[in-house]
């Protein structure tokens, strides 16, 4: 039994990593409506921030989310505003310019490393909290709490305030809002900011996690595709409890069947959900008509 | 009209008669002076660290060479071909046979790679001599054109498994019936075929394997590997992998309070890359089966010191990875190769190789010479390190170690 407990345990901490890098993937969609396929490269950018302010200025990566998920803000501002905002009349050609920076961001990172793989030392990263017999790692139910406080605060920011209502006018009806006097503009660099600087966030707390690699946010990337799919395309808490779904789901089969098998597990729910339910658990029905239902 | 076409086309022809005969020319003249060698390697792309490491070998050993006179009297020239994907791997035989005139082709870090591009140097009747590759398929082949010097994954597995039938059941005090393994291994062709052969030599030697777990190296999460090692009780655990899932798994070990008496990394998990993940204390103990490294002792790899002294001067570093003395070691046996056979061309080459039959230790790496008839030289085999205060020592085979002893297990 105790076993089956510590399966759990460790499935829903690894559901706070994918919730965690799902969350901006999602807000993005949610919003915008594009596919951003870069997000993880977003995230992998976040961890080599956090690697860059220890080299540099020999900071923690706790402490460096302070400079990296502000950076990150910036840099998804500018994305929209350079790179989509121009295709906006052409989703598809949208969706490719997403996958067109996937390809430059990694190239970019590959060459400045030359391919060695990093690590950020961080005091909090051996640190396992033992609590009667279940292992926690500390790392991880940071994260946890991370995207916790992530989904409380972004449901609480599109209800009560003024920038969150616009964004939620702009979800519906981007027409409708642009006529109510909202600059459909101004929401999707915000909305694009806060997807990048959750990507960030995502990237600087699993930086002591993981041994990086140019490559890495493509091994976070199909997971978060599932969540998002999972949870619910545009919804904040579909990312949530998505990540929690596909954490246990993912913990179970691996230890009781095969860790061969648990990716090959996951995709079927994935591809069920898709029949059934194609606008996931949480989300708002019609939602996974992405560029074609007509936008303007 | 008919007039004027004539005469372009006569000015583009006579054009391009100038530049093809230019072309010859220069190819013939510096085909006589030099001895050109392809180094198919990545020096772009994820694996481009590696690939260079590797070309550095071959640098240091045609640096050498050159100082004795060269090959068949002519100066070695080493020329780079750019490979991460057996596609590219094509064109830059195809590059390098067809513009540079290569003699020989050397490589690779890839198997994959080897895999293509020593059968595109096949049309052009070119011997391929891998140093570096591992996958066994690559011998197995019976190419005319490929002969491997190095060791490879059958090496690496055996040497693993007796390393644990011997050292480590001494080490543990029992007997090797007594001992219990669980394998771990990545699961595509790599660690896959790797594990499959410790499996069996293990069993062979009488050892107990408890069990044998595949892990994708591209995991976000491996707890349910660890979870299932753990709960096996293994005396040593056996990881064949990458680096990003080794370290993930070391960590994850350590997080989950997992510790075996012996855990053994094969292939991966001596490098800076580990040490830097891990911590000093985190990889203190920890076994990896690898390429032999420089501080070998003198009476097994007899010039390994002087070596390490070649590659400082040279690169004003410590060697990033320990492929770079197998590969040099390797440049020096296609040298021989070729000597011998008077000639590059691959029939010759081949045929010259069943008179090579030194014992191992005759070379830097602690290698031998001699082929079996795929051409795979069987007497190249890995050597064990262990961490110790931060420093990969090599601890097996015990010659190769000289004065280095294995820490007590607690």
């Amino acid at each position: 039994m105790s076993g089956l407990l510590n399966i759990l345990v460790v499935g829903l901490l690894l559901g706070g990593v994918y919730g965690l890098v799902s969350m901006g993937l999602n807000l993005i969609f949610g919003v915008i409506r594009i596919v951003n396929f870069a997000q993880g490269e977003l995230v992998m950018l976040g961890m080599y921030g956090a690697y860059l302010s220890y080299y540099l200025i020999g900071l923690d990566p706790y402490l460096s989310i302070f400079i990296v998920v502000p950076a990150l803000f910036v840099f998804g501002v500018l994305i929209q505003r350079f790179m989509l905002q121009p295709l906006q009349n052409e989703p598809m050609m949208q969706v490719f310019a997403t996958f067109g920076l996937l390809l430059l961001l990694q190239n970019l990172v590959l060459a400045i490393t030359r391919g060695t793989g990093y690590t950020v030392p961080s005091d909090v990263s051996s640190i396992v909290l033992d609590i009667g017999g279940l292992k926690i790692s500390l790392v991880r139910l940071i994260a946890l709490l991370a995207v916790t406080a992530c989904a409380l605060f972004l449901s609480w920011f599109v209800k009560h305030t003024m920038p969150g209502k616009a964004i939620r006018a702009v979800t519906q009806d981007r027409r409708a809002a642009r006529l109510m006097g909202i600059n459909v503009e101004w929401a999707f660099m915000l909305t694009f900011g806060a997807g990048a600087a959750l990507a960030g966030l995502a990237g600087v707390l699993l930086s002591p996690i993981y041994t990086m690699s140019p490559q890495i946010g493509g091994n976070f990337i199909l997971a978060a595709f599932a969540v998002v799919v999972l949870g619910g395309l545009g919804s904040v808490w579909g990312a949530f409890i998505g990540g929690f779904i596909i954490g246990v789901t993912e913990a179970l089969a691996g230890y009781y069947l095969d860790p061969a098998l648990k990716h090959a597990i996951w995709f079927m729910m994935f591809i069920a959900m898709l029949i059934v339910r194609p606008s996931g658990l949480f989300g708002v029905a019609g939602a996974e008509e992405v560029g074609l239902r007509e936008q303007s | 009209m008919i007039r004027s076409i004539t005469r372009r086309s006569l000015m583009i022809a006579a054009l391009a008669g100038t530049v093809l005969a230019g072309g010859a020319l220069a190819n013939g003249a510096s085909a006589q002076e030099t001895f050109k060698v392809g180094a198919i390697n990545p020096y772009s792309g994820p694996t481009a660290l590696y690939g260079d490491e590797v070309t550095r070998g071959y640098e240091l050993a045609a640096h050498a060479i050159n100082e004795k006179g060269g090959i068949l009297g002519r100066k070695v020239e080493i020329v780079r071909g750019n490979a991460t994907s057996p596609q590219e791997g094509i064109a830059a035989i195809e590059q390098l046979a067809g513009r540079d005139n290569v003699d020989v082709f050397i490589g690779t870090y890839l198997s994959a790679v080897s895999q293509a591009a020593s059968e595109a140097a096949l049309n052009y009747n070119k011997l391929y001599w891998d140093t570096n590759a591992l996958a066994a398929g690559l011998t197995d082949r019976g190419l005319p054109n490929f002969v491997r010097s190095g060791p490879y994954s059958v090496s690496f597995a055996d040497r693993s498994a007796e390393f644990v039938a011997n050292l480590l059941a001494k080490e543990l005090g029992k007997q090797p019936s007594e001992l219990t393994v669980w394998i771990e291994h990545e699961d595509s062709i790599y660690g896959t075929s790797i594990a499959e052969r410790q499996k069996e030599a293990l069993e062979a030697a009488g050892v107990k394997v408890l069990g044998v777990g595949a892990h994708n190296f591209k995991a976000i999460d491996l707890t349910d590997s660890v979870l299932r090692a753990r709960d096996a009780k293994p005396d040593v655990w056996i990881n064949t992998g990458y680096v990003p899932d080794g370290n993930l798994l070391l960590r994850t070990a350590r997080d989950q309070g997992f510790k075996p008496a012996a855990t053994v990394f094969v292939g991966t998990g001596d490098t800076k890359e580990t040490l830097e993940a891990l911590t000093e204390k985190g990889v203190e103990g920890l076994y990896v089966v690898s390429y032999p490294r420089p501080d070998i002792s003198e009476e097994f790899g007899p010039g390994s010191a002087a070596y390490l002294d070649a590659y400082r001067k040279a690169y004003n570093q410590d060697p990033i990875a320990p492929q770079s003395m197998a590969a040099f070691v390797g440049f020096k046996m296609m040298a021989e190769a070729v000597e011998a056979a008077k000639s590059a061309d691959p029939a010759a080459v081949k045929a010259a190789l069943a008179g090579f039959d030194k014992p191992e230790g005759s070379y830097e790496t602690g290698f031998g010479v001699k082929y079996d008839d795929k051409a795979q030289n069987v007497r190249a085999f890995p050597t064990v390190i262990q961490w110790q205060s931060g420093k990969p020592i090599t601890v097996y085979p015990v010659k190769a170690a000289g004065e280095n002893k294995p820490l007590k297990i607690k």
